[in-house]
């Protein structure tokens, strides 16, 4: 018996030569993004979005050359006291305003596309904006005076009701100590819609119906509206601190693409993960709908387009898509509100006709890589 | 020097469905050992039992000499690594940041990678022979490539007991010999190799014990020469002898 275990056919297998030896252009093949200089890119998106916010600043009704923003800046020609009130009450909050909601939409695309593991996820397809617009529609048409340390009720309705919403999308596609990703996606994206448009029944109960009722359509759209500055600082900072909370999540976000299994057996927590990340998440929605209502598609774009210049190594991507998305967004409210000057489009509305076409190509193209 | 893992008396349930019942063995250390078994009879749920991913229905199992529901899940990270059958990953990350997760149980929210996690990702990538693969897309590698690429995210761990689900399955017989003696190798360099193996001919040469788990839930153990006996394979796998692969070829 023994010796015909030993006479078995691996013995003449074994002298095979093995252990292929690489090819030369495996290895001068590098990566995507990798030689790179991140601190150079910062800088570079950096520069890009100054330049985007002057020349914003100085396209409208009244042209305003950039030449004269800097000259003032600069203190060396100041400028008409018009052309002051424009750039200072007009002109740069809304601006700023176009630049956080860019930058806050972009992160939370991010951390919701590495959380679901699909290039597809965006805080407005699973549901967050939804919960956020419906908060934010009770803070305008019932609470619109109140505000809580210097946080309008607005603002902190639209956080109650992202969170909300995520947490009751994230149990119903909870199942046997398991979170599918398709459920997820379409337990939100149904959730989501509802909540959408169940607004519509707010305008019914509005007590003022002129002006409420018009600031919630406009928010259904997505404009930018002007803010005042004191809710300008306040949403910058809250964007500040989540990015700071955001940052670590980055590095889990990386591990978590290896499947909720792995990330496990690598000693990750992965409810807490999960759960941190859905809450910064819907926080930066929540910053983003406060300012400029429901834009659509900004959170998809931005971090997949990020992704396919510097891969996917989130923790690089954190300051990449948020400096990515506050450029586009300046570029997009600009050609929102002098296209069709003196008309303006809602931004959200634009960003549907850029979005929409992009998704499908998505779609399109990304359709083998697909992992739910 | 006592056993690496022990299974003590272990039974696990799956839906009311029982998989395992009062199984028992030890694995010594710096040993190749091979799971071998219908399919069905629980190869998939033995290894993540042994990993620490599923807790046992009854019974105990002591890693390192300790119970491993009580250890902390990190320390549990640092002595075993299980390299699955599938793994699929989103996005575009390349070989070495996958194989960077593998550091994941080293380091916390806030302490990034250091020069010994570098170290560690390099000494992987290097035991694997994957050194050239490092800046290539992991989606875009052949079947051979992509295994070794999964071994070297388990032996970034720095693991003392290297689990495998099926690492040869879907290898062509030249891939699959390069990666048993790539196990045999890392025996030799002091971890401790646990694989399911389908392949039952690449057994004899480079494992030294054999646990063959059976279809009525239990567990034998023994050399490879006591357990890859054709009554036994014939039995265990309701396959007649003379069908068995390249094992008894003279018998054709």
């Amino acid at each position: 018996m023994e010796s015909e275990v030993n006479r078995v056919a691996v013995t003449s297998l074994a002298s095979v030569p093995n252990r292929r030896k690489p090819g030369k252009d495996a290895s001068t093949k590098i990566s995507r993004g990798k030689r790179l200089n991140l601190i150079g890119i910062i800088f570079g998106l950096s520069a890009v979005l100054l330049a985007s916010i002057l020349l914003s600043l100085s396209v409208g009704a009244i042209h305003i050359s950039v030449r004269s923003i800097v000259a003032a800046i600069l203190q060396q020609r100041p400028l008409t006291e018009t052309q002051r009130t424009i750039l200072l009450a007009i002109r740069l909050p809304r601006v700023l305003a176009s630049a956080i909601v860019g930058a806050a939409l972009a992160i939370s695309g991010l951390m919701f596309q590495g959380l679901f593991r699909n290039p597809m996820a965006d805080p407005y397809i699973i549901g967050a904006s939804g919960g956020a617009a419906v908060g934010a529609c009770i803070g305008i048409i019932f609470l619109s005076q109140f505000s809580v340390v210097g946080i309008s009720a607005t603002a902190l309705l639209a956080f109650v009701g992202a969170v909300i919403t995520m947490a009751v999308v994230y149990s119903l596609a909870r199942a046997n100590g398991r979170t599918s990703g398709v459920t997820l996606l379409l337990a939100g994206f149904a959730v989501g819609t509802m909540l959408t448009n169940s607004t519509y029944v707010f305008e019914l109960f509005d007590p003022n119906s002129t002006t409420g009722t018009r600031i919630v359509a406009a928010w259904l759209h997505g404009v930018i509206a002007v803010p005042e500055w004191p809710q300008l600082a306040i949403t910058f900072t809250l964007l500040l601190c989540t990015s700071l909370v955001a940052y670590p999540l980055m590095r889990r976000l990386n591990t978590l693409a290896l499947g909720d299994e792995y990330a496990h057996q690598l000693g990750i927590r992965v409810e807490v993960a999960r759960i941190g990340i859905i809450l910064v998440g819907s926080l930066l929605t929540a910053i983003a709908v406060s300012l400029g209502g429901l834009i659509s598609f900004a959170g998809l774009i931005v971090p997949h387009v990020a992704r396919l210049l510097f891969g996917p190594d989130h923790v690089r991507l954190l300051p990449v898509t948020a400096l990515f998305g506050a450029i586009f967004l300046v570029i997009t409210d600009t050609l929102a509100r002098t296209l069709f000057a003196p008309t303006e489009v809602p931004v959200g509305i634009l960003m549907v006709f850029l979005g929409g076409p992009f998704f499908l190509y998505l779609l399109r193209r990304t359709r083998r890589e697909y992992i739910l | 020097m006592n056993p690496l893992l022990q299974f003590v008396d272990i039974g696990f349930g799956f839906a009311g469905r029982p998989l395992l019942d009062h199984v028992s063995f030890n694995l010594t250390r710096q040993t190749c050992a091979a799971l071998i078994g219908p399919n069905g009879a629980g190869k998939t749920t033995l290894l993540r039992l042994a990993s620490g991913a599923l807790p046992p229905t009854s019974g105990e199992i002591l890693l390192d000499g300790q119970p491993l529901i009580d250890m902390p899940r990190r320390q549990r990270s640092r002595i075993v690594a299980l390299v699955p059958q599938q793994l699929d990953v989103p996005f575009d990350f390349t070989v070495q940041q996958i194989v960077e997760q593998g550091r994941a149980p080293y380091l916390g929210l806030l302490r990034g990678p250091m020069r010994e996690d570098r170290l560690a990702v390099e000494r992987a990538l290097h035991l694997t022979d994957t050194t050239y693969l490092r800046n290539r897309v992991f989606n875009q590698l052949s079947g051979g490539e992509r295994q070794r690429v999964k071994i070297a995210l388990g032996l970034a761990q720095e693991p003392k007991l290297l689990l495998l689900d099926e690492p040869t399955q879907n290898l062509d017989i030249g891939r699959q010999v390069e990666l048993i003696d790539l196990l045999d190798h890392l025996r030799k360099e002091g971890i401790t190799v646990f694989a399911s193996i389908h392949d039952l001919h690449l057994i004899p040469k480079n494992f030294s014990v054999v646990h063959l788990l059976e279809l009525n839930h239990s567990l034998s153990s023994g050399t490879p020469q006591q357990v890859l006996t054709p009554e036994r394979l014939s039995q265990a796998f309701h396959c007649p002898p003379s069908r068995h692969p390249l094992l008894h070829q003279e018998s054709l």
